[in-house]
This record gives structure tokens, sequence and C-alpha cells, in this order.
């Protein structure tokens, strides 16, 4: 039994993103193999007491690690103390979001998950691990908002303001590739909707138009890394011009004293991104009550204002911890079609993606 | 129990062994490739994108393949004809070395926030995040496999054939072109095989330093990766499939040669 729980996570160790920011990547492996002797011991201490009732096992995207480790867990870990007595620990896992749905849909029996968009979702609830009802609550169980923005050096050299801006022929550009990171389908659904919203110089609801402004800057790409986190950090380390990412993202590489400035497009992406009780699981570990407190704690207001301290926009309005500088025409992925449309029309294989790249790059 | 129950009982054990580690998971791996049809396994394999990647990572394998044979020859030709432990402790190090630490050190001294890399791109001339990236990521990787393949076979050559040729007057060229390169040829042949194969199959440093755009940088194995994530499981062992027929058709072309130099003894 232990070995069973162990090897899905032996796998997903092996996809987990190593490069996190500040920390040395012999580190992050030594900590990545200690990690996994820890979750696997863990889980087969869970599997001999049965009632499996005193952890919670969260599998989340990368971008909300440190909020999540430093404020949102432990805050729960106490709240729940108080409330019923116990003492719990929450096993965290952080990989790229497509990569964290596809391995909780194989087999890592994770109670919550956390991710980048609400289609990995809903592959789960396609495998029959989370309930078709998650995203029935007030805020679509999505637990933070954040924009799509242009990350800039300081003092923003060379003058980006807007999308077309990135497809100049002396311009860099960063971006993920939308095959392995979440991150990525933001980016370009960002650029697709503000040109089919006809804000980025191009005509309304043209979808040549749209490709054509996606092929133009796809061909000022010079690095398409696994994941935002990694491309966030080539940035930082000097690669290239401008980096497309979330808004949360540049904030904290700020707190952190990195120099790296960001510009809001005339029109962009709100980025939700949703937790859900993965049922199934839960239900087999005694962990529901847990995990349905756990998803519930995410929207109160001390976490949304932890979430905002580290940069999300809050999903309550009227939690106010940081000044956010306003942009012009804010979309949200249902005012330009919904994901079902995106992922038909420009993410599926030789879609407009798929056109647009071989357009922007020919050989 | 008898010799000859033994010997049978060790035959079975090791098959099925190979069977379990080998066997099992390599048809698992080509039914998933063939599970829509060849018809959708030959759709895979020319579709623009992964086509480009096959041609990048087959070019950049036997670019590699070619350097590290002749620059590895070199290297084992040292470490036989001299006493070097710590020249011969260095040769090891790229295969301890996780190859992801290889990638990112690499970006982290040809990259832009290091002078050497400032140069290159200043001179226009980057290596990573460009082609000549990966090349130097297979070029570390597998050093090892050639100087470590070629160095036996150079340690069972006399000396005193060499001498003997010299005493009848050969150039120190002809010694090499009639003397020594007949017989390490097997082996550097071999070792190109075996580099080769490392080559194609490297992810972790190429992901990390290459840029992964698609038809300029991204590599098969980076490309399968990416069909993976995107659910796309069958395009994904189809490309594996390629790389796996390419590597396994060239290693009897390579024993064959290693057998030929044995035959000679």
């Amino acid at each position: 039994m232990r070995f069973v729980l162990a090897l899905p996570l032996l796998r997903v160790a092996a996809m987990v993103d190593f490069r996190v920011r500040s920390q040395p990547p012999i580190a992050a492996w030594i900590f990545g193999i200690v990690g996994v002797a820890l979750l696997s011991s863990a889980s087969g201490c869970r599997s001999k007491d049965g009632s499996g009732a005193s952890t919670l096992v969260l599998a989340a995207y990368t971008t909300p690690r440190e909020v999540m480790g430093n404020a949102i867990i432990p805050a729960f870990v106490s709240s729940w103390r108080e409330s019923t007595g116990t003492t719990i620990a929450v096993q965290e896992s952080y990989q790229a979001s497509g990569a964290q749905a596809r391995a909780v849909a194989e087999g890592f029996e994770a109670d919550v998950v956390a991710l980048s968009l609400t289609p990995d979702v809903n592959r789960l609830v396609d495998a029959g691990l989370v309930r078709e009802t998650w995203d029935d609550g007030k805020d679509r169980g999505v637990i933070t908002q954040s924009l799509v923005v242009i990350a800039v050096r300081p003092g923003n050299p060379r003058n980006i303001r807007d999308w077309a801006d990135l497809a100049r022929d002396d311009i860099e550009v960063l971006t993920p590739n939308v095959r392995t990171s979440g991150g990525a389908m933001w980016n370009v659904a960002a650029i697709y909707g503000a040109a089919m919203r006809g804000h980025a110089g191009t005509a309304k609801d043209d979808p040549a138009a749209a490709e054509a402004l996606l092929a133009s800057i796809l061909a000022r790409v010079k690095v398409m890394d696994k994941g935002a986190r990694e491309s966030i950090v080539n940035f930082e380390n000097g690669v290239g011009d401008a980096a497309i990412t979330y808004e949360n993202e540049v904030i904290v590489a700020q707190q952190q004293g990195r120099p790296v400035e960001y510009v809001i497009p005339s029109s962009t992406v709100r980025i939700d991104a949703p937790a859900a009780v993965v049922h199934r699981y839960a239900e087999s570990h005694g962990t529901t009550a847990m995990a349905e407190a756990f998803v519930a704690h995410l929207s109160a207001p001390d976490s949304q204002k932890a979430f905002a301290e580290y940069g999300f926009r809050p999903v309550d309005p009227t939690v106010k911890a940081r000044e956010f500088p306003p942009a012009r025409d804010v979309f949200t992925v249902d005012d330009i079609g919904g994901w079902k449309k995106l992922q038909e029309e420009v993410f599926a294989a030789r879609a407009l993606y798929d056109r647009a790249l071989a357009k922007g790059r020919p050989e | 129990m008898s010799p000859r129950k033994a010997r049978i009982a060790l035959r079975t054990g090791v098959v099925a062994w190979m069977v379990i580690l080998v066997v099992v998971p390599i048809s698992g791996l080509v039914l998933r490739a063939l599970a829509s049809g060849p018809a959708a396994f030959w759709g895979y394999v020319v579709d623009p994108v992964a086509l480009a990647a096959l041609r990048l990572t087959f070019g950049t394998a036997a670019l590699a393949a070619t350097i590290n044979a002749v620059g590895g020859t070199l290297i084992a030709w040292v470490l036989v004809r001299g006493k070097h432990p710590a020249l011969s402790a260095l040769v090891d190090i790229p295969f301890a070395v996780p190859t992801l630490v290889t990638g990112v050190v690499l970006v982290a001294l040809f990259g832009p926030q290091a002078w050497l890399g400032q140069v290159l791109i200043a001179v226009d001339t980057p290596i990573v995040f460009a082609r000549p990236g990966i090349v130097l990521a297979m070029l570390f990787i597998s050093l090892p496999l050639v100087v470590r393949t070629v160095e036996p076979v150079l340690s069972e050559l006399d000396p005193a054939e060499e001498d003997a040729a010299e005493t009848l007057g050969a150039s120190r060229w002809q010694v090499f072109r009639h003397v020594l390169w007949p017989a390490m040829l097997p082996a550097v042949a071999a070792a190109w095989v075996q580099t080769f194969a490392r080559c194609i199959a490297e992810f972790g440093s190429i992901a990390a330093l290459s840029g992964n755009i698609p038809r300029e940088t991204l590599v098969a194995s980076v490309y399968i990766l990416g069909e993976l994530e995107a659910g796309h499981a069958d395009a994904a062992a189809a490309i594996s499939v390629v790389l796996l027929v390419l590597s396994l058709g060239l290693q009897p072309a390579a024993s064959a040669l290693v057998e030929r130099r044995y035959a000679r003894v």
C-alpha cells in the first residue's frame, strides 16, 4: 500500500518544477528527494491508522506556493485546531497546472486542488474525481484573480506600451509553452481577446486579424519555458526585453527587490484561478469535511487579504490590502466565448495558435 | 540442483527480468503509438513541428557525437599513454551531475547575466537559447561515453607495433593511418552510436537552455513532453518510437563493427 501510494508521488517529484526562485538547484533536488520520502512515509502512516483524518493533501500550481506555505496553510491549521481540537498536517505539492491535473487524474490522491485555470479542474470532473457542482458557488470556484501583463526592464527602456509593441522586430519576448503551461494559455487568451475586442489596433471580431497579431508576437518569442515561473526567472536573469506574465508574479518579484516593472496593456484578460475538493479521494481518506473547510478558507477575507499581499487581485471586492493600478479594458474568458470555444478554436491541434506559430516562424 | 538445472533457472530468471524491465514497457509504448492506426501514427510523425524537432534532434546529435568521437578519443589517448588520475576523474563528472543542473549552469555561464554570454550576444553568436547550446549540452552530457568506450581498446594496443612500423620507415601519419586507426575504428564507431543515442534522448539540460521554440530550437524530447502534457499521448508515443527505432537500428551496425575488430585479433 505504501509503495502504491509512493509511486505516483515519485512521478510527481520527477516533474516538479525545481527552478524555484531563490533556491539553488542542488538544494531543490535534495529538498525534492526528502519531500518524497516524507510524503511517502506519511501516506504509509495514513493507511495504517485507517481514519486518515489528520493530513490534508493539497495539489496546486506553482504560483501560489509562497502565499500558501507562509500564510494561508498555517492560518488554516491553527483555526482547525481551535474549532476541532485536532492538529492536522497539510502536505503540499506544486507543479505546472496541467501536469498537476494529470497527476491527480492518474492517481495522485490529493484532497484539494488549486489550479491555474478552470479547464484543468474540469479534467478532474471528467475523470469522476471532482463533483460537477464544484463551481456552483458565488465565485464559481475561483479563489484568486490577476491580470495578464507585460513585464519590462526598469524604466521601460524599450518603451513597450501595448500588445502591438511586442511585435516590433527590436523586441525579444518570453512566454511559456501553451502545451505545458496554464499561464501560457492565459497569455494567448489575453492577446487573442484584446484583438477580438478591437483593442489592439485590430478590427473587432476578426479572427484573421487576431491570428495575425498573435503570429507577429510569437515571431518575437525567444524562449518558451515549461512553466510561467521558469519564464519569469529567465526574464529576471536578463533574457529578453519583455515577458508576458501574471501581474502577481511581477509584484512578488518586486517585493523581493528584483528590478522588474510591468505594463498593463490597453486590453487584457482577468485570470481566474480555481480551487476544488477532490471528493472521490477525500471520501476515501475520510477528509471531506477538512477539505471543504480548506476550500472555504481560501475565500475567507483573511486568506483573500493574504493573496492580495502576494499580488493577487482579491475575488472579494471588499478586501482592500493594496492598491492595484487601473486597467482600461479587462475581460473574462467567458466574455470571449468561454474556455470550451477557446480550446476548440484557438488551442486545439492545428487551430489558431498552431497556425499563428507556423506563420510567425516560417521554415 | 544439477548444473544443467541451475543454468536453465538462471536463463529463465534473466529472460523474465528483461521482459519485465524492457519488453513490457517498450511494447506498451509501441502499442500506444499505433493505437489509432498507422495512418494516425504517420500523421503524428509528419506534423511539421514534430518533423522539424526530429530533424533538429538528429542533426545536433550527429554533430555532437562526431565532435565527441574526435575529442573523446584524444582524451582517451592521453589517459592511456600517461598517468592522469585527476583528468580521469574529471571525465566522469558529466554522469554525476543531474542534466537539468547542467542546463541551468550553462545558462548561467553563457546567458545574458554573465559577461561571457554578454560578449557572445554582442557579437551576435548566442550560445544558449539557440542551436549551439543544444550541441554544447549534448557534448557535455555524453563526454564520458566516448572516453570510456575507446579507452580500453587503446590500452590494449601494443606500443611495440608502432615502434616496429617506425623502424620500418613509416612516418607518424602512416603509423596512425595503418596501425592505430584500423585498430581503434570499431570502438570509435561504437562510441559514436552510443553517444548519438544518448544525445537524442537527452531532455533536462536541453529543456533548460535551448529556448524550446517550435521549428527552431525545440528538440524531440521536449516536444514529446509538450504533447504528453497537452493530453496527446499517442503523438508523444509515436515520436518516441521514431527515436527508439533510430537508436536501435544503429546499435547492430555498431556491434557488427566491434565484432569485426575482435575477429581480426
